[in-house]
């Protein structure tokens, strides 16, 4: 049908008798507007992959029943007829039916007179609508407190569906039940509150009726304590890193934001808490800090003796050096400062933003924050500082702080930029972009062209690799941490997928800075060449591990790439606990072994840190201090503040949080020192200090074993194929 | 696959707790939301710890028919005092036991020809914690006049279709005959197979797929069935061909979940197929794959939709699709997939072994081949019957099915369940044949026979089609999930009249354009044919509905009385 002169790529058909050319696999309802042929439409949205189910946007493409324009592709020749009375007539019995059940005027149409059923079925003419109205109401959801849900507004446009699954990637809504009874639902029909969601308010922004709509959240926790000054929309407007903003959205989320005044001397937020809020400081200075102690957890052999003892304790870095310790010299907090290793101390002042990430992605708090002089600073709402850090103005003045306060750590955190000359950080200073990433977006997928470096600003990146039938993570890299190299000074091509954990800030470097850099300071290249090749030559051997031994189960537990394993012969043990009690006298009563875990066979493979392939323990660390080494092992850095993200994150229960008890400054009256309980974490140091781990040697059964697993489990597979 | 999982979940505990889902979630990374809005699609699973004894009346067509109401409501009375817990008495879509009706489903067992003791005493055993064993009719083999190896008992003797395909690889050869012999889609829509497997052999894209539609859930089509329990070797061997001649290498056999007798007969000679190795990795060592599995339906009449059947093997919610592009095109997981109903794959090795000219001389007054019909209802000898097509409808209620029972005369019939309407009695010498019954604005659909006798009221059978289709709506689009509640509360007005008549008359209007707008506007052909019984009830028995809404009377004696008030308001919505 295509005719002679239409370009290849191209489709040329008609829409009510206009001729129109467009790319091929366009549908015929963006064909339509683009000639500017209006389609009215309830389901589809422009950013949403269309479903046709709405049937508003029939249109007559001379078939036997009329077609939904928003999936259907234009094809050559094609007659579309958009608006003739059989069409007009289907739509509005649509719009009818539709309107039979609605609760006209919806709160949507009571708050803003935008509901768009009502004002469509107001353009089509129909008042009253001659259907019998529902005779069993689905009822209202008030649980949340960002979103209120009202089911007999809801149309099924899937709207919000796509919203929380496409745009958000939250995964909270769905579709429940089926036909007449069919309503949509939070994860296994929870009240919305209860549900996984995060109040992101993607849905309620996609709905067209009242049935997901704003609460406004005056009444919430922040609003409600004593001390706080409640704004309404307009006095914000008047501040000038509030300008832009949308004054609906303000006012829809008064007491969501509040100005608060701190004493000097007062506690702004404690490290390891949780908290939902970020500060932003207007006046006064407060001093950040990290108070745990910086020290490893060391464990000894006590008094020599047949039941050898083991003793924790805190132990500095200068009396108990570890190789291969961290690069940088700076513990990465989550503000626009990182803090020296060396005096875990730094100065916030007015126009600093700081408990980012705790508001956006909720990890605890990384820092202590102090006013030294009295302090006024705003303290938000996720939904504000979401809003906020889509403002420009306030925007480019968090950038500017950070290019001028951080970055530079950050860049010199790279161990191989420790040489780059001032004058070239400055130009990186300003070159540099700053990037942001919702949650599950590909930053860098493997394959692609590499054309840029990336820093971690802030949230957690996901490195990985995917193989036949798999993917296999190889890093988390939270602030401070940075990919992209090997991309870049090899193929040319990423060898690795990066994805977006949480939401997350990058620091892109281009690639002609990239070039640039490498090309005037070549220490930076041969250390950055180093480390590539390290990283490879592990991925490497991870790969082979997974290619050499095909035994499924062992690869989704992880097990294979464990350096060491603890396995329980379950066929002599009797199930004393003799081990448990050991390994609880060897750590200070309290003992990091539990006898439970995957079987095998007849072996148990008791809870110890097996390195797995997805080291979910890393996610979430507010302050960077648990990572992966090259060689694979998960190690604890020394600053760690205790919060217990990692024992909670851990799926084996293989972190345990050790109680030390320390004498500290007391934040509240400085200048004196007072004893408190400091927890570090831990996990299975396999007592490496003694000859055999406690529990094996304290086995009267010879049923517990260290092994190695790769040996272990190639000895199982011959005994296997022997049988 | 998701629903092998939620099926052993539901195994150990009786229903899907909210623990199992989330641990199930964490295992299979798919969200929370995904795992319940596929289970509580189905009406297989149970959200919350059903009662003790689940006792599901089939509320459809036969059913109806046959005392299915009244069995209801006697149950319902002798178990007035027993707890939630204990008994939940609720109607069920059709079972596909339309032959042996009234069937009712306790605690997921059928049993058949039920009276109002029998259902009592098999509840009273799952009050007890017994186990129950639902009624399998005795499985001897018929002998069908289609069948090409009618007499060879050995399974050796059979598949020669399939055997010699594999030496001559005459693919090309098998489409010109299907194409000689015009054979059609037997599932209701009647598309000429010969294209749509010449369209998915010419498709480059790979791996394709050969799916069987065995989810026959019309009310009133029960011949799949049939021809699964007798003709097993000759939809293996259809299916097989199908493959073979599209380059498919997988093939699925997707049958509804009440057809357990059959998983067994189907599973029991594909084991043998593969013995004797004309199923697998390089069929009788032709150097040609065909892999055939049976998939077992979660359910729901929705599903015998070809896309939404196709929706549901990919574990998803049974919701047809746009199109579009149709299956052959991109069908299971987007490849191009052959999609036949079971009727249409045992014809094949049919015509092949036969040949065309055997198979164009079958049929009668120019019609070709053979039909199964399922008759149902009130005739006095129910069942399956294989007949030449074009054969009269006369003739198959008569001769075949024994006529009306208990001396009762005829009164209307569906040639294809509640999906053709009615048909009075003055049209029963219509032809079994697609054109005959298009012209009689009816179709051929699925042979799903349904006979309705002097006593019965039509306005009544056709509330009972449109409350079936409004059960079965999957909800996916605007006017079947809302246009089949709105034309259900619509009828339900009339069989309780009266209403003044201006009333009546916008009634008429709204109804049209309901039908209209439903027609059209409808994804799939669930919802463009709700409207149809109704329609066809205005067209031959206008005045027997004018007496409902006018005159308040139901001339049949069946609406209008109080339990039929009081029952509706337990009927809206399948689901509790």
């Amino acid at each position: 049908m295509t005719t002679a002169a239409t370009p290849p790529g191209l489709v040329d058909l008609t829409i009510d008798g206009r001729p129109v050319r467009v790319p091929n696999g366009t549908s015929v309802f963006d064909a339509a507007r683009m000639s500017g042929i209006p389609i009215p439409t309830l389901c589809h949205l422009q950013n949403e992959t269309p479903v046709g189910v709405c049937r508003l946007c029939l249109v007559d493409a001379g078939g036997r029943v009329l077609s939904a324009a928003c999936v259907r592709p234009c094809e050559p020749g094609m007659k579309v007829v958009t608006a003739s009375e059989k069409v007009l007539g289907a739509r509005k019995t649509v719009l009818e039916l539709l309107m039979s059940d609605h609760p006209t005027p919806c709160a949507r149409q009571q708050h803003s007179g935008d509901c768009e059923l009502e004002t469509q079925a107001k353009a089509a003419g129909i008042t009253q609508p001659r259907f019998a109205k529902r005779s069993v109401a689905r009822g209202h959801d008030d649980s949340s407190l960002a979103i209120a849900v009202d089911h007999d507004a809801c149309i099924l446009c899937d709207r919000c569906i796509r919203g929380c699954d496409e745009i958000k990637n939250n995964f909270v809504l769905g579709r429940m039940g089926k036909g007449y009874a069919a309503g949509i639902a939070f994860d296994l029909n929870a009240p919305m509150g209860d549900s996984t969601c995060i109040s992101c308010g993607e849905c309620m922004v996609s709905c067209p009726t009242g049935a997901l709509t704003n609460r406004g959240v005056a009444g919430t926790a922040i609003a409600k304590t004593a001390d706080a000054q409640i704004f309404d929309a307009e006095e914000l407007l008047q501040i000038p890193v509030f300008k832009g903003v949308s004054g609906t959205f303000l006012e829809l989320n008064t007491g969501a934001i509040v100005k608060r005044r701190f004493r000097a001397g007062e506690l702004i937020c404690k490290e390891g808490d949780f908290g939902s809020t970020a500060f932003y400081l207007l006046e006064g200075r407060a001093q950040v800090s990290i108070s745990t102690p910086i020290a490893h957890v060391k464990t000894d052999g006590g008094a020599k003796g047949f039941f050898k003892k083991l003793t924790s304790s805190l132990v500095s870095r200068t009396e108990d050096k570890r190789d291969d310790e961290r690069r940088d010299r700076t513990i990465p907090i989550d503000a626009s400062v990182d803090l020296n290793y060396g005096s875990p101390v730094a100065e916030l002042g007015p126009g600093d933003l700081f408990g980012e990430m705790t508001c956006m992605n909720f990890y605890p708090r990384s820092a202590t924050v102090r006013a030294e002089s009295d302090v006024v600073a705003y303290e938000m709402l996720r939904n504000v500082l979401d809003i906020m850090l889509k403002n420009k103005t306030f925007r480019a003045q968090i950038d500017a702080n950070y290019r001028r306060r951080a970055l530079e750590n950050h860049l010199r955190g790279v161990p191989m930029f420790a040489d780059l000359s001032p004058d070239f950080i400055a130009h990186l200073k300003e070159s540099v972009e700053l990037q942001r990433y919702a949650p599950g977006q590909v930053i860098a997928r493997q394959g692609d062209a590499a054309d840029c470096f990336y820093l971690v600003r802030i949230g957690f990146v996901k490195i990985s690799e995917s193989y036949p039938g798999g993917e296999l993570v190889l890093a988390y890299l939270s602030r401070g941490d940075y990919f992209g190299e090997i991309g870049l000074l090899g193929g040319g091509v990423r060898t690795a997928t990066c994805t977006a954990l949480d939401h997350v800030e990058v620091v892109r470097i281009s690639g002609d800075d990239f070039r640039q850099m490498i090309e005037r300071f070549p220490t930076v290249r041969a250390g950055l060449a180093a480390v590539a090749e390290e990283r490879q030559q592990a991925n490497q051997q991870r790969m082979q591990m997974l290619h050499s031994v095909p035994i499924d189960q062992f690869l989704s537990q992880g097990l294979m790439e464990a350096q060491s394993l603890l396995v329980l012969d379950l066929e002599n043990c009797t199930r004393c606990d003799a081990c448990v009690n050991a390994c609880a006298d060897a750590h200070n009563g309290v003992t990091r072994l539990v006898r439970e875990g995957l079987r095998f066979d007849q072996f148990l493979v008791a809870t110890s840190c097996r390195q797995c392939r997805d080291p979910l323990c890393m996610v979430g660390c507010p302050v960077g201090s648990i990572r992966r080494r090259n060689s694979l092992e998960v190690i604890i850095e020394d600053w760690c503040i205790g919060c217990g993200l990692c024992a909670r994150n851990c799926p084996y229960g293989n972190i345990n949080l050790h109680p030390f008890e320390v004498i500290v400054d007391d934040l509240a009256h400085p200048g004196r020192k007072k004893a408190a309980v400091k927890q570090k974490a831990t996990s299975c140091d396999l007592c490496t200090h003694l000859k055999e781990p406690s529990c094996v040697y304290a086995c009267p059964h010879d049923a517990a074993h260290r092994v190695d697993p790769k040996t272990f489990f190639a000895d199982m597979i011959g005994q296997a194929s022997t049988k | 696959m998701i629903f092998d999982d939620l099926r052993a979940i539901q195994l150990r505990h009786g229903f899907l707790p909210r623990a199992e889902l989330e641990g199930l979630s964490q295992r299979t990374q798919m969200p929370l939301y995904q795992i319940h809005s596929v289970a509580s699609f189905y009406p297989h699973f149970h959200l919350a710890m059903p009662a003790r004894a689940e006792v599901r009346v089939c509320a459809d067509m036969s059913c109806h028919l046959n005392g299915a109401p009244e069995l209801r409501a006697e149950l319902e009375r002798r178990f007035a005092g027993s707890r939630a817990e204990e008994v939940q008495i609720r109607d069920v879509s059709c079972l596909g036991r339309c032959d042996i009706a009234p069937a009712v489903a306790i605690n997921d067992q059928i049993f058949t020809e039920v009276s109002a003791d029998r259902a009592e005493q098999i509840t009273r055993t799952a009050l007890r914690g017994d186990a129950l064993h639902e009624d399998h009719p005795a499985a001897g083999r018929a002998a069908c006049a289609s069948d090409p190896y009618a007499g060879d008992d050995a399974i050796g003797e059979k598949y020669r279709v399939l055997m010699d395909l594999t030496q001559s690889k005459a693919f090309e050869r098998v489409l010109s005959e299907l194409k000689l012999s015009e054979l059609r889609g037997m599932g209701g829509a009647g598309f000429p197979t010969s294209l749509k497997w010449d369209l998915v052999r010419k498709e480059p894209g790979t791996p394709k797929y050969v799916v069987c539609n065995a989810d026959e859930s019309e009310p009133g089509t029960i011949k799949d069935r049939f021809i699964m329990t007798h003709l097993p070797h000759l939809l293996i061997e259809g299916m097989a061909i199908a493959g073979l001649v599209t380059g498919a290498k997988t093939g699925i056999l997707y049958i509804r979940h009440e057809y357990h007798p059959q998983e067994e007969i189907l599973g029991e000679e594909l084991r043998r197929c593969y013995q004797l190795g004309l199923l697998g990795k390089n069929i009788l060592q032709s150097g040609l794959d065909f892999d055939l599995q049976v998939f077992v339906s979660p359910g729901g009449y929705i599903c015998g939709e070809e896309t939404a059947l196709i929706e549901a093997i990919e574990g998803h919610r049974a919701e047809p699709r746009n199109k579009p592009p149709f299956p052959v095109a991109a069908g299971l997981f987007g490849k191009p997939t052959v999609l036949n109903n079971v009727e249409t794959f045992v014809n094949v090795p049919q015509i092949l072994g036969r040949g065309v000219e055997w198979f164009k001389a079958q049929g009668q007054a120019g019609s070709r081949g053979w039909k199964f019909v399922g008759v149902s209802g009130q005739v006095a000898k129910p069942g399956v019957f294989e007949v030449p097509m074009g054969t009269t409808m006369r003739e198959v209620l008569f001769n075949h099915a024994g006529g009306i029972r208990g001396g009762r005369t005829l009164k209307a019939f569906a040639p294809s369940g509640p999906s053709s309407g009615y048909l009075p009695a003055s049209m029963v010498d219509v032809r079994l044949d697609f054109k005959a019954l298009a012209d009689a604005g009816s179709m051929l659909g699925s042979g799903a026979i349904v006979v309705c006798d002097n006593t019965t009221c039509m306005l009544d059978m056709a509330l009972n089609a449109v409350r079936f289709y409004r059960n079965e709506s999957c909800g996916k689009c605007v006017p079947c999930r809302v246009g089949s509640q709105k034309m259900t509360d619509l009828l339900v007005r009339w069989t309780q009249g009266p209403l003044p008549e201006p009333q009546y008359r916008g009634d008429l209007v709204l109804l049209d354009e309901l039908s209209a707008a439903m027609g059209l506007a409808s994804i799939c052909g669930l919802g463009q044919i709700v409207p149809a019984p109704i329609q066809s009830v205005l067209k031959h028995f206008r005045a027997e509905v004018d007496a409902h809404v006018l005159q308040g009377q139901c001339p049949s004696g069946i609406c209008h009385t109080p339990a039929v008030r009081a029952g509706e308001a337990n009927r809206v919505g399948i689901r509790p």
